[in-house]
């Protein structure tokens, strides 16, 4: 925590100096505790995670003239977190989902590019499926490519993609389960 | 859009960014807001016409409504930008409401028992708790307008805090007109809409201050 906010501040003060590559790097730091973050909080809508990481380094980014470096970094990012984090959820009018009381700490205690490591994952198992369903499943789900793109790219109809992913997929969650076994 | 071409392309704008000079932006919203409240005053209800003799008591009116934007403003900054807790900010801007009570309480006292129901209400309906807000609206429009480039997380609280700073300078262009100058009168009702302008404030927060 007292390492984090250390080299977050010293990062951050960079980068509203202008330095471009500290303020990537502050960026991508932040990223891995946000994703960390989010995820075990939203783990009923693992969908909303990645989109609040990037709404939350937009906010942060746009927003970092509030910063005042007489206090710490970590409570600001934190505050910001848990801002977008409940705003999301005012916006999609989700009923009984608690929203965490817990303090600066819970975001910094968990930092890693899990991102990374589930993907790598992943592409291990996807070797096992079928060539038409890895490759939708690869331009959709990993590279972020809209389903109608995949289409056009593989020379496929969009609904032989869909049909190709929810097969995929299936037998991937089947692997993984296997694979935890 | 990946998280880390996202990462990139908000880095590749990282033009230097200047340090925030809030209270001076504050106080200018506020004198902006006065000015506007005192013209609405001029316009459509009057300066009392007793002002030269009456100064004295006018300014002291002015001074207890102003002390409500005093206390409301630095609470209003801490909660304008992320992960700052309020503190005895909160402490200023409650004990503000408890002079209010204790100058309208003493000043009861010092009537005689018979007047106190007079000097309490004025006789009327007590108009400042519907107008003092109409004069405090320039003030809050420019608050709120100094808020959109900041950052507040404590949407109901901050609403609240500009609300009532926003209500002192209404207070205060109204106490130009005002022709009540009971000490419990002017503490009780200006102390209710000051009031009534945090609980709008609030409102008006939660709803339109979103970012």
């Amino acid at each position: 925590m007292v390492e984090a906010e250390a080299k977050l501040k010293a990062l951050m003060l960079a980068g509203l100096g202008g330095d471009e590559a500290a303020h990537r790097q502050l960026l991508t730091e932040i990223s891995t505790h946000l994703r960390a973050y989010f995820r075990f909080r939203l783990q009923a809508y693992p969908e909303d995670a990645e989109d609040l990481v990037q709404e939350t380094l937009i906010a942060i980014h746009t927003k970092r003239h509030t910063y005042d470096p007489a206090y710490p970094v970590t409570a600001w990012i934190y505050a910001i977190a848990r801002y977008r984090m409940i705003d999301l959820y005012r916006r999609r009018k989700r009923r009984g989902v608690q929203i965490p009381i817990d303090d600066v700490e819970g975001l910094f205690a968990n930092a890693d590019d899990a991102a990374a490591d589930a993907k790598r994952d992943v592409a291990h198992l996807l070797k096992h499926l079928p060539e038409k369903q890895r490759a939708a499943i690869t331009l959709v789900k990993l590279e972020g490519l809209s389903v109608h793109d995949a289409a056009q790219r593989l020379n496929l109809s969009e609904s032989d993609i869909k049909i190709s992913i929810h097969r995929g997929m299936k037998k991937l969650s089947l692997l993984i389960t296997e694979e935890a076994a | 859009m990946r998280t880390d071409d996202l990462i990139n392309a908000l880095a590749r704008e990282t033009e230097p960014q200047s340090r925030l000079q809030l209270p001076g932006a504050a106080l200018r919203a506020l004198a902006a807001g006065l000015a506007v409240g005192v013209a609405l005053v001029v316009i459509f209800l009057n300066i009392r016409p007793d002002i030269g003799v009456a100064l004295p008591v006018v300014l002291a009116k002015a001074g207890f409504s102003g002390l409500a934007s005093a206390a409301a403003i630095p609470l209003l900054l801490q909660l304008s930008r992320p992960g700052r807790a309020p503190g005895w900010r909160i402490a200023g801007l409650i004990g503000f409401f408890v002079l209010a009570f204790l100058i309208a309480a003493v000043g009861l006292l010092g009537e005689a028992p018979g007047d106190r129901m007079s000097a309490w209400t004025g006789g009327k309906f007590p108009w400042c708790v519907a107008t003092i807000p109409v004069l405090a609206a320039p003030a809050g429009g420019f608050l709120f307008w100094l808020m959109r480039d900041l950052a507040p997380t404590q949407l109901g609280l901050t609403g609240a805090s500009l609300g009532a700073a926003a209500g002192g300078i209404g207070a205060m262009s109204y106490a130009m007109y005002c022709p009540m100058d009971s000490q419990a009168f002017v503490a009780t009702w200006y102390g209710v809409a000051i009031g009534l302008c945090a609980a709008v404030g609030a409102l008006v927060g939660t709803r339109f201050m979103r970012w």
